[in-house]
């Protein structure tokens, strides 16, 4: 990782800690779609800056149509967000597991993808992963099943807290670089 | 390319060209050191910084990769061991002027750069010799790659196949790399050590020839691959060819560099020179090892009569740092600096007259409006001195 990694890192962590006494102190309906249309903004963005990259540069590379592809599916998933925020409570509480979850298969398959390369980092990358999914489910089990959204808005934010550790973790670990000579 | 082809097959090529052992010994010297001149040594001998012609493992990971730590990377990298091959090139489609100037950055053989960089070091000493033979080598090895991170550039996906030589054709072996920098790379297997796919254009991943690992390097190594900027055209990799090319074109250079040839020219080999020993020279280059060393010794002991010395970082500092002022030019890390910032200023002229601001501004070329990196006017200053 190079410095401003690094550092878009630690800033990535701090967000995620910010959004902690956004759920747990404001009027929960708020705090929850306030948290959703942050996340979806981000979500918009980075969509379109993956999109902008593949038509200023990846158009050439071989194998960059996946960027496309993956700056639309961002982008969709952005402002498909941006729509379900003015919806019901449990609709958005939904939502917002079913992304974390998504972040934790993402982990999953990147956690592979680094094991199928004998990358060392897998093993922090799948652990993050499989307990990302799991808690997605124990909050969507206690706030759907048990009708208790409370409880799963306090287990999202332990969540959060969660990642925002790892990110963390990450900001500060060493990453190997091949020396070229 | 490693030590073994820098510092013992350079030796060779030197005795070959009719170099003596010593000046032999001190060419190899300087072109090994290129490798290993990095900002952390500078700062130890206290030289100047602007000097560095290579960046370390830890300086890499520190680098910053914004547009001014990018020049940085680029002035470095695309001087001393990705010379680019065309700074006018245009690419098959239409495209960004970012794309552009990352793709004029590639390095290929038999540059117009090339025959500047070898001009450049003619009558300047062993050290700018060295210096030259290294770039030159590196054009052959590292071909197909630029000296400026760039994923669209220097990226390459998992269609990846080592060539076994096999009667008159050469039967496929899937290659497969892995990111442990730590793990030696399994020949046997086909296993290769590369670094770690990042999507940022800039990542410091994907600078020169860090996607592929050290395949460049092994001069015993043929392989396909897709390279990122090829538009899907399948590329194959001779690595002996090349390197038998790179040798032969070092005894030619070197030649012009002793007088004995008036001008040096591309695509010029003086495969009359190696004649005699092209039988073991293909045995080196066919050999499967991580390092070819021992050979190259072998056959430079063999060529000139005389031991050849480990390379020892340390051999020259004490001469350099104890030196005053006035005097330091005048040592052997001395002139290797000063040669260093002379070749690094010609590219970075040229390519800011090319219209690219990948590698910044030049001194040279803006002196007018004072902008640029301050060590570079003693350059200027001293051609001044020369001409008066």
């Amino acid at each position: 990782m190079s410095h401003w990694q690094r550092i878009k890192s630690v800033i990535g962590s701090v967000l995620l800690l910010l959004m902690i006494p956004i759920l747990l102190f404001m009027p929960q309906e708020q705090g929850i779609s306030l948290v959703a249309f942050v996340l979806s903004l981000l979500l918009i963005a980075y969509g379109v800056r993956v999109t902008w990259f593949y038509f200023r540069m990846a158009r050439h590379m071989v194998g960059g149509k996946m960027m496309l592809c993956q700056g639309i599916l961002l982008l969709d998933i952005g402002l498909f967000s941006v729509s379900v925020i003015t919806t019901s409570k449990v609709v958005v509480l939904g939502y917002l597991l079913a992304v974390f979850a998504f972040s934790g298969g993402i982990d999953i398959l990147r956690a592979l993808e680094a094991k199928r390369y004998g990358a060392p980092s897998w093993k922090l990358k799948l652990i993050s992963g499989c307990v990302t999914i799991a808690a997605a489910a124990a909050i969507g089990i206690a706030g759907f099943c048990f009708g208790s959204p409370e409880l799963a808005v306090y287990g999202y934010c332990v969540s959060l807290l969660y990642l925002a550790v790892v990110r963390l973790i990450a900001a500060f670990r060493k990453t190997a670089v091949i020396y070229i000579a | 390319m490693n030590p073994d082809f820098h510092y013992y097959a350079t030796y060779c090529a030197a005795i070959l060209a009719g170099f003596s052992h010593d000046e032999s010994m001190a060419l190899c010297y300087s072109d090994q050191l290129v490798d290993l001149c990095s900002a952390t040594l500078l700062t130890k001998i206290k030289g100047p910084l602007s000097a560095a012609t290579t960046q370390l493992q830890l300086e890499l990971m520190d680098a910053r990769t914004d547009m001014i730590g990018l020049q940085n990377i680029t002035r470095i990298w695309a001087s001393f061991h990705f010379l680019p091959y065309d700074l006018a090139a245009e690419p098959p489609k239409r495209c960004s002027k970012r794309y552009r100037s990352k793709y004029r950055l590639i390095c290929q053989p038999n540059s117009e750069l090339l025959e500047r960089t070898v001009r450049l070091a003619k009558d300047k000493g062993m050290q700018a010799a060295g210096i030259a033979m290294h770039i030159l080598a590196d054009t052959w090895a590292h071909r197909n790659f630029a000296g400026t991170p760039s994923l669209v550039i220097n990226n390459s996906n998992r269609y990846f196949y080592e060539l076994f030589p096999d009667g008159d054709g050469y039967t496929e072996k899937k290659l497969t790399f892995r990111h442990s920098a730590s793990a030696p790379d399994d020949l046997e297997r086909s296993i290769y050590t590369s670094s770690l796919s990042v999507t940022s254009e800039n990542s410091i991943m994907n600078l020169g020839h860090g996607r592929v690992g050290h395949l460049p390097d092994y001069c015993f190594i043929r392989y396909k691959y897709l390279p990122a900027w090829g538009g899907y055209e399948e590329l194959v990799k001779d690595n002996p060819a090349d390197y038998h090319n790179a040798f032969c074109q070092m005894i030619y250079a070197m030649k012009y560099l002793r007088g004995v040839n008036e001008t040096f020219e591309r695509g010029h080999y003086d495969t009359e020179a190696a004649a005699p020993y092209e039988q073991e020279l293909q045995e080196i280059l066919n050999r499967r090892q991580l390092d070819a060393s021992a050979d190259w010794k072998a056959l430079g002991e063999k060529l000139s009569g005389h031991e050849i010395e480990p390379f020892d970082l340390e051999r020259y500092q004490a001469e350099y740092m104890n030196a005053g002022e006035d005097e330091k030019d005048g040592t052997f890390l001395g002139r290797f600096i000063r040669a260093a910032m002379a070749q690094k200023s010609m590219v970075t002229t040229a390519i800011h007259q090319s219209g690219n601001k990948l590698a910044g501004y030049s001194v040279e070329y803006d002196k007018g409006r004072r902008r640029g990196i301050k060590d570079y006017r003693v350059l200027l200053r001293r051609e001044k001195e020369e001409r008066s």
